[in-house]
């Protein structure tokens, strides 16, 4: 059933690349918004198949591959991963949806867009070390060639800094899988197998420091993030919705899977240093925000900030904390995916993302008034107003991480207070106030502009008003992880007890 | 060359050319005359229901079917609540921007002894068997006929309502019929209008039990120009007009002048575009106005970049542009001297009276429209 994730999207993208180069742009749309939606529609047949009640990995699917390497193909899904495969194959939806229909190159782009959706599938379902790495790096080379071909002004500076930032990632991610495996003398790659209890502390904590920094410059966490800006503000806006959508989430993914639940001794003496780490991403991500001329810049430097929440919640390791880092992984997926997108539609109808620039946006008549006031939703939901998913997920965060690290937690709390200020400053300066002349004339704005963005935005207020309907996935599975891992929070609860 | 304020001084050799404010192109012409039609159908609704008011409705305490015009029914409820009914306050708020900002004889009569003792009568009548009523008006004498004097006002605005209705359905037959093809043909045919009617009587008289009380009686001696038009291009097109959400002043910063001469918020100065938040109306009247759009009208609304989305924008500066057409036809009206004379003095002195227009109008909508 897993393979079908990976499969669908690989066909897809095979179908499209070979189209032939006559065929209408129409066509490959058509194709990759049919084989992205057959793949979003599978993970919710999956998660209406999914047992809520079990720990373990579910729908299993094991095939031997490389026995030598010790590689097999070895998916399964849980709690953590369901909810990030449904988040990426919505999104990748809404990403082909909010494509420019004359986009150049058409066909190409589409593939790799779909491609894109088989590596992070991929990477989600992997149950297998090696496999997971493998999609992992699958995944980086059509976000480099995403970036590279259909990207801003300066897009080959950003995507080859994206691509050395990311190869350096993978790398030390690499480097500490194969420590883990050789070291502790597991036969093969699974994630299942593998016991890293025999290895010393020092060891353990070498191999956390290469999965901190591998998946911390995938966060990003500072100071790793510099990649990730200019990503952004060269990426064309389906991409950044993908990028900030579900790439970062690789990254928190990957920490809470290979780092806390591999290695929880280390995790467990390390985890004050992350908390802290957190608190140090919160401010310099939000301040950067405050300072940013650019909306898109703006939005990316809040992702920064909002990631080192999980962080934080990671570093806290209690089972409420880790339920508040995945809930936060798909409120950040869906608030910060709905912001690109917005601010994607200003600059596609003004030309500009410039504060300096833009003014008055929300003007009824001649602005984008539905645009501006799903925009004031998505800033309030990603501050934390209450009734959207925003509050509910950094409501979890606080209040599991509060007992743990009651300072870093008050701290990372400022960090919401930043998130109201530097997001007052966009909407007051791009929306509020009279027209200004530079963007008087401003084209209509159609329904299938709006169309992605209020999708989003019904989500974001659902699952504020209802989080159990996105919670109930993951309480088993994050209670579980923190139990058979024995860290941090558990260790504090008992030393309170 | 006569010394000027104005920043375009050429404007003043158009307007002595006979030229209007408004640039003379085929789509201002169709613009003007399209959106004076549908004006004219609003303000037919308006003047009707200013009378009815002031002939119907005086002194009520709490009119509560004052827009109705008489026929109240469920059904005409039903639509009212539902508001699929003419915006009548915009005629009230002018209304009141004429009472509050005054000048022309109606002013002038309503404060004078004949005034008050007509209203007096009026009032004795009409609360001839209400005993709190005429104790309350012997505690209080003002606030009655204050009362009155504001119903003069209703129905001066209503008959000079009335008179500019029919001036632009029949400057639209005219147009339809291809005798009016220019903006000066519609600044003649308003400036000819205008004229015919300066001195037509303004009256106000009130029917209770079957006997009519004057109000304005037809010896006070006013009339249509110089007693309502003039007010009202004073009051609404340069003072202040209720375009609620256009522009918003603030009184503590200082942005509205203590004196009332100087102020510039009337019509031809308003920024069509809605100030603010999301759902502001530009304002009641354009509300009004699309309603009644003619097709042609339509057609070149549609043809802009955002088609009729911003409809309401695009009907203010059409409105504004034809604003403009009956201000050129105001200056002409009032012009000391024909046009085309020949003695030096005399076209001094109507160049003095383009220059005073103009100077009013240097910061108003007339660089937009022309640009």
């Amino acid at each position: 059933m897993l393979s079908v994730l990976i499969l669908l999207p690989l066909i897809g993208a095979a179908l499209i690349g070979f189209l032939p180069g006559g065929i209408a742009v129409k066509t490959s749309r058509t194709l990759a918004l049919v084989f992205a939606g057959l793949n979003f529609a599978w993970t919710i047949v999956l998660a209406c198949q999914f047992n809520l009640g079990q720990i373990t990995q579910q729908f299993a699917e094991f095939i031997p591959w490389i026995d030598e390497l010790g590689l097999n193909y070895h998916l399964g899904i849980d709690g953590l991963s369901l909810p990030l495969l449904i988040l990426n194959g919505l999104l990748t939806c809404i990403a082909l949806y909010s494509t420019d229909e004359a986009i150049q190159r058409p066909r190409f782009y589409y593939s790799l867009i779909l491609l894109l959706a088989v590596g992070v599938n991929g990477a989600f379902l992997a149950q297998d070390l090696l496999l997971f790495f493998l999609f992992y790096e699958l995944e980086l080379i059509p976000l480099y060639l995403l970036i590279a071909i259909w990207g801003g002004e300066k897009r080959g500076y950003a995507a080859t800094k994206f691509l050395i930032y990311t190869a350096v990632s993978g790398i030390l991610i690499l480097a500490s899988f194969l420590g883990m495996i050789w070291l502790s003398g597991a036969p093969s790659f699974a994630l299942a197998t593998l016991d890293t209890s025999v290895l010393p502390l020092t060891t353990q904590i070498i191999l956390l420091g290469g999965i901190l920094i591998g998946f911390g410059i995938k966060i990003p966490l500072v100071p790793f993030h510099t990649w990730l800006p200019d990503a952004h503000v060269e990426a064309s806006t389906p991409i950044s919705i993908l990028l900030a959508g579900v790439l970062l989430k690789l990254g928190t993914y990957g920490l809470l899977r290979f780092g806390m639940n591999l290695l929880p001794l280390a995790w467990e003496n390390l985890a004050p240093l992350l908390a802290t780490w957190a608190v140090i991403s919160v401010l310099y991500g939000s301040c950067c925000a405050i300072a940013q001329k650019d909306m898109k810049k703006m939005v990316a430097y809040s992702s920064i900030g909002h990631m080192g929440y999980i962080l934080l919640a990671a570093a806290a390791s209690t089972p409420l904390s880790i339920l508040g880092a995945t809930m936060q992984m798909v409120s950040h997926g869906l608030i910060s995916a709905l912001l690109f997108l917005l601010v994607g539609v200003v600059y596609k109808k003004t030309g500009s993302r410039n504060l300096d620039v833009l003014q008055g946006l929300l003007n009824p008549e001649r602005g984008m008034p539905l645009i501006g006031s799903l925009m004031m939703l998505g800033v309030m939901a990603s501050a934390g107003i209450p009734g959207m998913v925003g509050f509910i997920s950094e409501f979890i965060v606080f209040r599991s991480s509060f007992p743990i690290y009651p300072i870093q937690t008050l701290v990372c709390m400022l960090g919401t207070g930043l998130t109201a200020v530097y997001f007052l400053i966009l909407m007051n300066s791009a929306f509020f106030g009279r027209l200004s002349n530079q963007v008087l004339d401003l084209p209509r704005v159609y329904w299938s502009d709006r169309m992605p963005a209020v999708i989003l935005a019904i989500l974001i207020v659902i699952f504020g008003i209802q989080p159990n309907w996105l919670l109930r996935w993951s309480e088993t599975t994050t209670t579980a992880m923190v139990k058979t891992t024995n860290v941090v929070g558990l260790n504090a609860e008992s030393r309170r007890g | 060359m006569l010394d000027t304020k104005n920043p375009n001084p050429t404007l003043i050799d158009r307007l002595e050319s006979g030229e209007a404010l408004l640039p003379n192109t085929p789509e201002n012409v169709m613009e003007v005359v399209g959106i004076l039609k549908s004006y004219a159908v609003v303000l037919d609704g308006y003047s009707r229901n200013l009378n009815f008011f002031a002939e119907t409705q005086f002194l009520l305490v709490f009119p509560f079917f004052k827009y109705f015009d008489g026929e109240i029914t469920f059904s005409k409820l039903l639509r009212h609540w539902w508001h699929d009914r003419l915006n009548f306050e915009y005629a009230e708020y002018c209304m009141r921007g004429m009472l509050w900002h005054g000048g022309g004889g109606l002013d002038e009569y309503l404060d004078s002894p004949e005034f008050m003792a007509n209203s007096q009568a009026v009032i004795a009548a009409k609360f001839k068997h209400n005993l709190f009523a005429s104790a309350t008006n012997k505690l209080f004498p003002n606030f009655l006929p204050e009362q009155l004097r504001v119903c003069a006002y209703y129905s001066g605005l209503g008959q000079f309502w009335r008179v500019m209705a029919d001036m632009f359905f029949s400057l639209s037959d005219r147009y339809e019929q291809g005798e009016v093809t220019s903006i000066a043909g519609v600044v003649d045919h308003i400036k000819n209008e205008l004229v015919a009617a300066a001195n037509d009587p303004i009256t106000y008289a009130v029917k209770i039990d079957q006997q009519v009380y004057d109000i304005i009686p037809a010896s006070a001696g006013l009339t249509f120009l110089a007693d309502t038009a003039l007010p009202y291009v004073e009051a609404v097109f340069f003072r202040g007009t209720p375009f609620h959400g256009t522009v918003t002043y603030n009184a503590k910063e200082y942005q509205i002048p203590a004196d009332q001469a100087q102020f510039e918020y009337g019509a031809l100065f308003a920024d069509p575009l809605p100030i603010g938040g999301a759902g502001i109306p530009p304002t009641l009247l354009m509300q009004d106005m699309r309603h009644y759009l003619p097709d042609y009208l339509h057609e070149i609304y549609r043809r802009s970049r955002r088609g009729e989305d911003d409809l309401r924008v695009q009907i203010c500066i059409s409105f504004q542009k034809s604003m403009f057409c009956v201000t050129t036809a105001t200056i002409f009206g009032l012009m000391p001297y024909p046009l085309d004379t020949t003695k030096a003095d005399e076209r001094k002195a109507n160049r003095r009276h383009i220059q005073d227009w103009l100077d009013r109008l240097n910061n108003s909508r007339l660089a937009e429209v022309n640009s």
